[in-house]
């Protein structure tokens, strides 16, 4: 080695576990600074001032704003509206996600394969892609309808503008985490735990509920929480799809605030969805610190 | 050639080296034995430099390099995962040292084509670790270290996560090599099997203490405390009290010169020989294990016993029978107190008449 | 739990005209000259309206700005996130474990609620209608992507990798830069074309901070839809969306089930 290679290497400290707790701990804590202020100054501070401002009114503070809020009929009708969309949508991909999680855990094959790589389609198909292609394909006179009409049925009657359309395009792009999350839970239990279930007698149902579904749970809870909050927060689904009345709450502050140019009751609008949204997210975190915790 | 003196590391509070303190000759293979968790690897590594210790020195050829890194330290570590880059060909691997040694090209590629030939891998050059199976990969491990030429090879459990054919085989070739090649080598393993076979000395540790160091055939034969005899090999163990030059041992009395006390004597299962004033034992089972037979007794007091004997001396399940011992190890608090060696009885008064 | 094929070919079926359908429409429609109720497929064919849209500026320069800023942002991310989430992954420092899960939990956050709150403060700071401003915001959808997928990355490489090297002479920064790098690498990429395709198709941020004054790709489309030219819109939808999906495609080797499960903290 040469005189010039010692010194450079004398002078880089070695290994991280070798460097001084102190060094680690200001380097570490510099790295990660920008990131984090990144968090703090884009989604705690804004949210924080957000807060406050709605509260603060002209000469003194007050949840008036959150009176006029929950007393406008228009505005509970689409806060209702969203919560529901969330609730059904979120269950259904579930649901659904669970049908084929199943199948695929029991089955091997060319079949299975290509199930399992559809339903994980979604992931590489953005939101504004999806909702396009889906009222061309569902809307009127769209490819779905010319399918049906082949093969003779004629009173199909469009999704498009209507609940359903929003509802099916949340459930379409929330299929693959559930999947993905129930068919690696699902693949833990060996066969011969199954098989040693039935063996004593237990049925589908029982083995379901009590061999193939514990190791899961935790991560399906999440993989709910995950999904109800992204469709909460949703605009372009709702916004191309969606009937015009009542609006999810994306596409109703996006009018308060960009069409009416009233930021006062978007930000009202946008603090109450996030009261909400905590419910569930301070949830998500607790079991995900849980499973964490489990895991280490 | 390499000093350890008096090495000491703590992580967070728990000891796991504990002042040890040895030294190895030049060419000579060296085995850390113990159990998982007694700091054999702590210590390795504490040797390559890539974990510092809190106290004590490390010397190579007199020089004290415990204040360097391990990239600058004359070692060269195997590790257990075999630990190759996977994003570099056999070949790249090999000549990473001699790379950041600053070599020559063509230098370099007559040294990998050298070593590869040396642990026989001469054409696997343009694979990639993926491509190996884990003999190959951990040849390749070796002949990354090898080919930097350090003056102290290390190797952290090399062989452990392959099957035991291959292990076998493999720990054959290594001695062969570093027989060849003289090279000071510290092989860490929890296997005494492999110690005993490989090692020149071996460095028993136990709970992060260097417990004796000495010939594989000295530890057996001779073990300096409780726990070395009973981490190699098997031993049957008597706790008893010794009194008037005398200890108690499965019923019967022996001489025992010593200072008197609590004790535990041990005796090795192969030391048994049957004696007509010996101990008295039924034959709860007996196996026969090919070479030998080992035999299992219990004693009149409750007490289990280990005996392996040839086949044609074997008595039969269910008999009664008395067994004397050559050799008697006799400890306390740990540490051993004295050998006895063909121990006289000491007939009782019944037994006289 | 019976195995039966009919069954299969079923839900493949039905899987198939549910995730196929959609896209193939869109893709059927680019293709497309002339389509008229009730035919099953477009009676004319051709590439007419490529042509048209690619020829069109206002097609050009929000297909550019979004090319732009998504190569900004998602490299700016890139910058700043990838040394965090080495730190995460090899250094310790108070805190660690809280800021690495901040990053996951920041996803509890309703999207839209929150580009409403950032958007009110973008606006006094003169941001709104300001591309450096969509830059700064659409960062924020990369994040966690970019600390997530490079953190679990940087703690997959075994120690060992590392140890070896150094122990072989290497100085710390040739380890960095010859072994941790190289392993990590395939993570980075994968994680640098999430973020760069989720930025590229993202909607919410650009319309909130965008609009009016600073059209993105997405924002195009949106309008685009709405108009009664089918095609336009089609066009668009294929032209950017089918490289980027085979560019996915191609990254889904390094993003194993278990790895996209953990980025949700599932």
């Amino acid at each position: 080695m040469s005189d010039l290679a010692q010194m450079s290497a004398g002078a880089v400290r070695g290994p991280a576990k070798r460097t001084g707790h102190g060094t680690q701990a200001m380097a570490g804590l510099a790295l990660v600074a920008l990131p984090m202020a990144m968090l703090l100054g884009l989604i705690l501070w804004p949210t924080m001032r957000m807060i406050g401002a709605t509260v603060t009114l002209e000469d003194r503070i007050g949840a008036d704003r959150y009176v006029a809020f929950f007393g406008d009929a228009y505005s509970m009708a689409n806060l209702r509206f969203t919560l529901e969309m969330s609730l059904i949508s979120a269950l259904t991909a579930l649901a659904l996600s669970f049908g084929i999680a199943l199948y695929l855990r029991f089955s091997a094959g060319r079949i299975a394969t290509m199930i399992h790589a559809l339903s994980l389609f979604p992931l590489f198909v953005p939101s504004i892609i999806i909702s396009y292609a889906l009222v061309r394909f569902l809307g009127p006179n769209g490819l779905f309808q010319l399918l049906l009409e082949q093969i003779g049925i004629t009173q199909y009657r469009t999704p498009y503008l209507t609940p359903v359309g929003p509802f099916l395009a949340f459930v379409w792009e929330n299929l693959p985490l559930p999947v993905l999350v129930l068919s690696a839970g699902l693949t833990q239990v060996s066969d011969h735990a199954v098989e040693a279930a039935r063996d004593l007698g237990a049925r589908p149902l029982r083995i379901l509920w009590e061999i193939l579904l514990p190791q899961t749970r935790r991560s399906l809870l999440i993989a709910f929480a995950l999904i109800f909050l992204g469709i909460l927060g949703a605009y372009t689904v709702p916004y191309m799809l969606g009937p015009a009345a009542p609006e999810m709450m994306g596409v109703y502050m996006q009018r308060t605030l960009g069409n009416l140019q009233d930021p006062d009751s978007a930000q009202v609008q946008a603090v109450v969805l996030m009261a909400i949204a905590s419910v569930v997210g301070g949830f998500y975190i607790a079991t995900m610190l849980k499973s964490q915790g489990a895991e280490r | 050639m390499l000093d350890i003196d008096t090495i000491t590391k703590t992580f967070a509070g728990a000891p796991a080296v504990r002042e040890a303190t040895f030294t190895v000759q030049r060419g000579e293979l060296v085995c850390l034995l113990g159990p998982s968790g007694c700091g054999k690897s702590t210590l390795l590594r504490v040797i390559s430099g890539l974990t510092d210790a809190d106290s004590g020195q490390i010397r190579i050829e007199g020089a004290d390099v415990t204040a360097m890194q391990a990239n600058r330290r004359p070692t060269a570590m195997v590790f257990q995962s075999h630990a190759l880059w996977s994003h570099m060909t056999v070949a790249q691997n090999v000549g990473f040292g001699l790379r950041v040694r600053g070599m020559p090209r063509a230098q370099i590629a007559a040294k990998i084509a050298d070593v590869l030939d040396l642990v026989g891998l001469s054409s696997f050059g343009k694979r990639l670790p993926a491509e190996l199976s884990g003999g190959q990969a951990q040849r390749v491990a070796l002949a990354r270290c090898l080919v930097v030429e350090p003056k102290i090879l290390l190797m952290d459990e090399p062989f452990s996560a392959l099957d035991a054919h291959l292990r076998k085989a493999l720990r054959e070739e290594l001695k062969a090599l570093q027989r060849r090649s003289g090279l000071t080598t510290i092989f860490v393993t929890h296997d005494q099997e492999e110690a005993m076979e490989l090692a020149d000395r071996i460095v028993v540790m136990q709970a992060g203490r260097v417990e004796q160091f000495g010939p594989p055939g000295r530890l057996y034969r001779q073990p300096q405390t409780l726990a070395v005899a009973q981490f190699i090999g098997v031993m049957n163990t008597c706790t008893t009290a010794i009194q008037d030059g005398m200890a108690r041992w499965y019923g019967v009395d022996v001489r025992a010169a010593m200072p008197p006390g609590e004790a535990v004597v041990l005796c090795r299962p192969e030391d048994l020989y049957l004696d007509p004033n010996g101990a008295a034992a039924t034959v709860t089972r007996v196996i026969d294990l090919g070479p030998v037979t080992k035999v299992n007794l219990i004693t009149p007091e409750g007490d289990l016993l280990t005996w392996t004997c040839a086949r044609d001396l074997a008595p039969v399940q269910g008999a009664l029978v008395r067994l004397m011992a050559r050799h008697l190890h006799v400890f306390r608090g740990g540490n051993l107190v004295g050998r006895i060696e063909q121990p006289d009885l000491v007939f009782q008064e019944g037994a006289m008449t | 739990m019976k195995r039966s094929p009919i069954g299969g070919l079923l839900i493949l079926g039905s899987m198939a005209l549910a995730m196929i359908g959609p896209i193939a429409t869109v893709i059927l429609w680019a293709f497309a000259i002339k389509w008229r109720y009730p035919h099953l497929l477009p009676t004319e064919w051709g590439m007419k309206y490529w042509f048209a849209m690619l020829g069109r500026e206002t097609v050009i320069t929000p297909v550019l700005t979004s090319l732009a800023l998504t190569s900004i942002s998602t490299t700016a991310a890139a910058v700043i996130c990838w040394p965090a989430a080495y730190a995460f992954a090899r250094l310790k420092f108070p805190g660690r474990q809280v800021m690495l899960f901040s990053f996951i939990a920041a996803q509890a956050v309703p999207k839209f609620a929150l580009y409403v709150s950032i958007a009110v403060v973008f606006l006094r700071l003169g941001l709104v209608g300001n591309f450096w401003g969509v830059v700064v915001v659409q960062m924020l959808s990369a994040v966690l992507f970019m600390i997530w997928i490079p953190t679990a990355a940087f703690r997959g490489i075994p120690p060992a990798l590392e140890e070896a090297a150094f122990d072989l002479g290497a100085s710390r920064l040739r380890v960095f830069v010859q072994i941790t790098l190289p392993q990590a690498l395939p993570a980075l990429a994968a994680s640098y074309v999430l973020a760069f395709v989720s930025i590229l198709f993202e909607v919410d941020g650009a319309l909130l901070i965008g609009a009016p004054t600073v059209t993105t790709m997405p924002l195009l489309l949106m309008s685009l839809s709405a108009q009664i030219i089918v095609q336009e819109a089609a066009v668009l939808c294929v032209l950017i969306w089918v490289p980027c999906f085979i560019v996915l495609l191609l990254t889904r080797r390094f993003m194993t089930a278990k790895g996209i499960a953990q980025g949700f903290g599932v």
